[in-house]
């Protein structure tokens, strides 16, 4: 398989995938004996597309929308995260976390922007779980495949959740189920950014574009082609090989408890019990 | 039972909840009613229908012995006339636990099939919490005989062709197969499966009855499309994708008799030949 041949092997077909990722939020929402689901609108098009899905899924009266802007939070992001919200015919209320993360470090002492981003992903999945609590809901996961799979997440921020649907979809198939979905082009054609800072975006960040990143994870991790092979396809050999490290130095967030094993009945690993 | 010597085949197409006997049993009886009403003969549930699959550590707990269990005994009951094939974690009189179909017919278990093939591998972990099955039966129905195959089992060939060998007009096939999604408008794990099920039909001139079941255990879907192929690799039946549904099709088995004149691939099978070295 050559570059070029590997992007159509990503392709997906559109009702198909829809009818199976809804099928997976209403039987995880209502096996729980939930009420619906909360989840984060950052304005871009994983939250856009996981809320879609979710409306789809459990009617939008079940999805409650939160905008959770920081104050450098660009006023595109909330813009784009209503018009979302109004499309998809779901509730959206808005929570500014600036106080809170200021109050933080106002007494921990200034910090890099690492740090102050770290801060106000955790802040907000602090507060989706508070109002998950509230209204009974569960927090709906928007972790892309390739974003778990190079570790540009928050341990305990924005990976985590109750449920993920787009965790198994690699970010080219999150835009295609997007379009699929009829998102607005404004959403799903703009440059993936955190919004942690002002003009940060994904790509600059990973020092990597996504439809490579994507397809060189799709190569090594789905295929199981050794590095040297992915090189031989196509793909720059620098790019390889700092996916190869992004993908090996992040496998502790893909699994965050690690328990010290004295019996012979450790949890998760004597003891494999199914949590559905 | 129909007549003119053909069977009416239900395929339960059902979901099943992970380690909930009670509930599975209660779902089973209702199927059964609904089979009944459609004048049912041979009723066939998925592999592990009356457990779920993905139990892990939760095999034991749910594990029954086929001639004591109570549940089983309720089944039997609700399906007096019918042939019911229903799946579950058994105990052997040994203690040990197998990946099993039950064959109940009058009120009795009749056949237990235990799972030859046990992937291990991917997904699947069979190898850690069963024993391997190590028998083959055939178990006779209105025009001929039926072999059961658990999911894996038909991918190893020549279990199949010994059974169709032996005289089964129809391969019987529980399954449950974690979905895959694609490129293509159907689960990529139900193309594959359809073109084992046909090459089954069509190598060893039989029938088979491929029951699925539908869906989530663990953030992984089922996707169902149960079928029915014809002795010779035509599709005759089958349910929907992603959606519980009680498949009923008319099966005669003397169409394997008819095609097995017509195309004597089993009277002319060799066991003569050698090699290669």
């Amino acid at each position: 398989m050559r570059r070029g041949e590997v992007a159509a092997r990503l392709a997906l077909d559109g009702p198909l995938s829809v009818a199976v990722l809804t099928g997976f939020i209403r039987d995880a929402v209502d096996g729980a004996g939930s009420g619906g689901v909360v989840v984060g609108l950052s304005g871009g098009v994983d939250s856009s597309l996981a809320a879609a899905l979710a409306a789809r899924a459990l009617g939008p009266e079940r999805v409650h929308g939160f905008l959770l802007p920081y104050r450098t939070s660009t006023a595109e992001s909330a813009e784009h995260g209503r018009l979302v919200a109004q499309a998809l015919g779901v509730c959206c209320k808005s929570f500014d976390v600036s106080p809170m993360v200021d109050a933080y470090f106002a007494q921990a002492g200034a910090a890099d922007r690492v740090r102050m981003g770290n801060k106000m992903a955790r802040e907000r999945m602090a507060i989706l779980f508070d109002q998950a609590k509230a209204l009974g809901c569960l927090v709906l996961g928007t972790s892309n495949k390739t974003e778990i799979l190079l570790g540009y997440s928050t341990v305990f921020g924005d990976n985590a959740s109750s449920l993920n649907p787009l965790g198994d979809l690699y970010k080219q198939q999150v835009w295609q189920l997007a379009r699929h979905l009829g998102l607005p082009e404004s959403v799903v054609g703009k440059p993936p950014s955190a919004d942690l800072w002002p003009g940060q975006t994904d790509e600059e960040d990973l020092g990597l574009d996504y439809p490579t990143a994507d397809e060189v994870l799709y190569l090594l991790y789905d295929v199981g082609l050794t590095p040297a092979e992915v090189v031989e396809r196509g793909y720059p050999a620098g790019a390889v090989e700092r996916i190869v490290q992004l993908e090996r130095r992040n496998r502790f967030k893909r699994r965050l408890m690690l328990i010290a094993r004295l019996s012979g009945s450790a949890i998760n690993l004597d003891q494999e019990i199914p949590r559905d | 039972m129909t007549t003119g010597g053909a069977l009416r085949v239900g395929l339960a197409q059902v979901d099943s909840r992970l380690g909930d006997l009670d509930e599975n049993v209660a779902r089973h009886l209702a199927r059964i009613e609904e089979a009944r009403a459609a004048d049912v003969d041979l009723l066939v549930f998925p592999e592990l229908s009356l457990t779920g699959y993905r139990l892990l550590h939760l095999t034991p707990r749910v594990a029954l012995a086929p001639q004591r269990a109570p549940q089983l005994a309720r089944l039997a009951q609700a399906a007096a006339g019918m042939t019911l094939v229903v799946g579950l974690v058994e105990k052997d009189e040994n203690g040990t636990l197998h990946n099993s179909a039950l064959v109940i017919q009058e009120g009795a278990v009749v056949h237990i099939h235990r799972k030859v093939y046990l992937p291990t591998y991917g997904i699947f972990q069979e190898e850690r919490f069963f024993a391997r099955g190590r028998r083959l039966g055939l178990v006779p129905v209105a025009g001929g005989k039926l072999g059961v195959l658990i999911c894996e089992d038909l991918w190893h060939a020549e279990l199949a062709r010994r059974m169709a060998l032996a005289g089964a007009k129809l391969i019987v096939v529980p399954s449950v197969s974690p979905g895959r999604v694609g490129p293509g408008p159907v689960p990529e794990n139900s193309d594959t499966w359809e073109v084992l099920t046909r090459s089954t039909a069509l190598l060893n001139t039989c029938w088979v009855a491929y029951c699925s079941r539908v869906g989530w255990e663990e953030g992984s879907f089922y996707p169902g499309g149960s079928h029915l192929v014809r002795p010779g690799g035509e599709v005759a039946a089958r349910a929907p994708y992603l959606e519980e549904h009680l498949l009923v099709a008319e099966v005669d088995l003397r169409e394997a008799d008819r095609l097995r004149f017509r195309l004597p691939l089993l009277d002319d099978e060799r066991t003569d030949v050698v090699g290669p070295a």
